[in-house]
């Protein structure tokens, strides 16, 4: 029983050996560590964060009263079809997570900006680009409210 | 009352039928889908026995946790995986949605199995430990696609409406069709009802009548007597007038017997006779007395018709039919044909008269019914009595100024 275990997990590793996410083991939508947080926009960025996936938009944010930095991974940046800008207010709620460099990460869930409301992901973490209600509802890029 | 029917009949069985359909419908779809939960929790706990057996190797052999996830993230079935170590700290996850994993270390107590709804349809969630050689504790926690499941909900779904929509749409004739079984059996109920009562009432007008006819025949009968002993006693010039009241007496007695005859209950004696004979007999004998000479009348049959009725009541009818034609005909013709289909005898008499009013038609066969200046309205009456007593039927149509025609159906021939 145990040999017929290795053999089939040896195939199954000649596989998917090529695979690897190299990502944090924190980073995920955590829902244990949800937090709402409110800032300006300091700097945004795109890049990779999951495997196999397209450059993520990042946003630089820094809380109003504490001056502490975090980086929002807000979503793919084809889903994503609004203008950020340097210095506008965002309210941001999502998981947090810390890097070895102790670097402070949002998963964004949902965010408020200009008076609209943009629902990144279901309660869960379940990101609405890949299969959520809005890509059900075509594809439309967030949902505002 | 119609919305009472509606309502018993229709309405309320077609909703208790489609209830049932659904509750026990309900019943058991929610049985079979914790069933196929259950048996497909055992099975995904089969498989991720064989997983921890398998990653317990991989541990053994010093690979990082994440590489040993990596080696499962592409199994088609699994959704998300991640490896915890005692403390609750995630040693390492692999996901297929971008970050999703949806367990939270701090509601989490022990080893556990539950099935989410997620976007992407159900997942079945197993939290459970394993040990490795070092005595070490581990946890896996595995997020298994039910998509199977989630296809068979929905084809179930799927069938559950087609045949609520069938037993819908067979409920809506079936019950629709009873609603006018019943409505029709009311119908006829209350026609039977009706004509009983109608029976009762002329049965105590009958007895009432026979019985005044009875009482007036017999003074009448003494008068008529006493009439004859004027008549060869009185002066000569009185004997004109005695005359004259003699006749008027008789005529009371006439009409008497007419109404004494139309109550009596018919008495058929049937025998075979050619009707041909028996119409050209009749239209002889009226031709004599009211035929106007602008009149003409016709027989015809499509082959010789014989009948098998009481000849002297068919007779009567004939008489009856024929001179209302011929007293509302002042030119033109009188048709009379005859024919044979099957077992039936369909005989026509259409005139080219002045008509009678629809209101009028609707009357025509009710008894002491008439617009002529003489008769006493009996005659139609008698004839649609006797026609009915040989189990016929008859009906008229008529046009005002065009004509007049009587349908006949006799029986047999």
């Amino acid at each position: 029983m145990r040999g017929q275990a290795k053999l089939s997990l040896f195939f199954i590793s000649a596989i998917f050996a090529c695979f690897s996410f190299g990502q944090e083991p924190q980073h995920f939508y955590n829902v244990d560590k949800e937090i709402k947080v409110e800032g300006t926009i300091q700097k945004i960025i795109m890049e990779p964060r999951y495997k196999n996936t397209a450059p993520f938009l990042i946003l630089v944010l820094e809380k109003k009263d504490t001056q502490q930095r975090y980086n929002i991974e807000v979503s793919p940046v084809w889903f994503f079809d609004h203008d950020f800008h340097k210095g506008e207010n965002v309210v941001v709620i999502g998981s947090l997570y810390s890097t070895k460099e102790k670097t402070q990460n949002i998963i964004a869930r949902e965010m408020r900006f200009r008076g609209e409301t943009l629902v990144l992901r279901d309660k869960h973490g379940f990101p609405n680009w890949r299969g959520g209600p809005m890509k059900k509802r075509g594809g439309r890029k967030g949902k505002r409210f | 009352m119609i919305k009472k029917n509606y309502l018993l009949f229709f309405y309320m069985p077609l909703l208790g039928i489609v209830i049932i359909f659904f509750v026990l419908s309900n019943f058991n779809r929610n049985y079979i889908r914790k069933k196929v939960e259950h048996l497909v929790k055992e099975q995904l706990q089969a498989t991720a026995e064989i997983l921890k057996v398998n990653i317990s190797h991989f541990l053994e052999e010093n690979n990082p946790a994440r590489e040993i996830l990596d080696r499962y993230s592409q199994e088609e079935n699994i959704y998300y995986i991640a490896m915890i170590d005692e403390n609750k700290e995630i040693l390492g996850w692999s996901s297929r949605f971008d970050g999703y994993l949806p367990l939270s270390l701090e509601n989490i107590e022990k080893e556990n199995s539950w099935i989410i709804d997620s976007p992407a349809g159900k997942i079945f969630n197993l939290f459970s430990s394993f040990s490795i050689g070092n005595e070490k504790t581990y946890y896996l926690y595995l997020g298994y696609s039910l998509k199977d499941l989630d296809a068979m909900v929905s084809h179930s779904r799927q069938s559950f409406f087609i045949i609520f929509g069938f037993i819908f749409v067979i409920g809506i004739i079936f019950f629709m069709g009873l609603y006018q079984l019943q409505s029709h059996y009311l119908e006829k109920k209350r026609e039977a009802e009706e004509e009983k009562k109608e029976k009762e009432r002329y049965r105590e007008i009958s007895a009432f009548t026979s019985g005044v006819a009875h009482e007036i025949k017999n003074p009448l009968n003494s008068l008529s007597l006493l009439f004859e002993l004027f008549q060869k006693r009185v002066p000569q010039e009185l004997r004109e007038d005695v005359t004259l009241g003699k006749k008027e007496i008789q005529k009371v007695t006439g009409i008497i017997n007419q109404f004494a005859d139309s109550l009596k209950p018919l008495k058929l004696n049937k025998e075979k006779f050619l009707l041909e004979d028996l119409v050209l007999s009749v239209l002889d004998s009226l031709k004599k007395e009211v035929a106007p000479a602008g009149v003409e009348t016709k027989y015809s049959q499509n082959v010789r018709v014989v009948l098998n009725a009481d000849r002297a009541l068919m007779s009567q009818v004939f008489i009856n039919i024929l001179k209302n034609s011929l007293e509302a005909t002042e030119t033109g013709d009188i048709q009379i044909q005859a024919n044979q289909q099957r077992k039936k005898v369909l005989i026509t008499v259409k005139d080219t008269g002045k008509g009678i009013s629809d209101e009028d038609r609707k009357r025509i066969f009710d008894p002491f019914f008439s617009r002529k200046k003489k008769g006493i309205g009996i005659g139609l009456y008698l004839t649609k009595k006797i026609i009915e007593a040989h189990e016929g039927k008859i009906d008229v149509q008529s046009e005002i100024e065009q004509g007049t025609t009587f349908f006949i159906q006799m029986p047999g021939g």
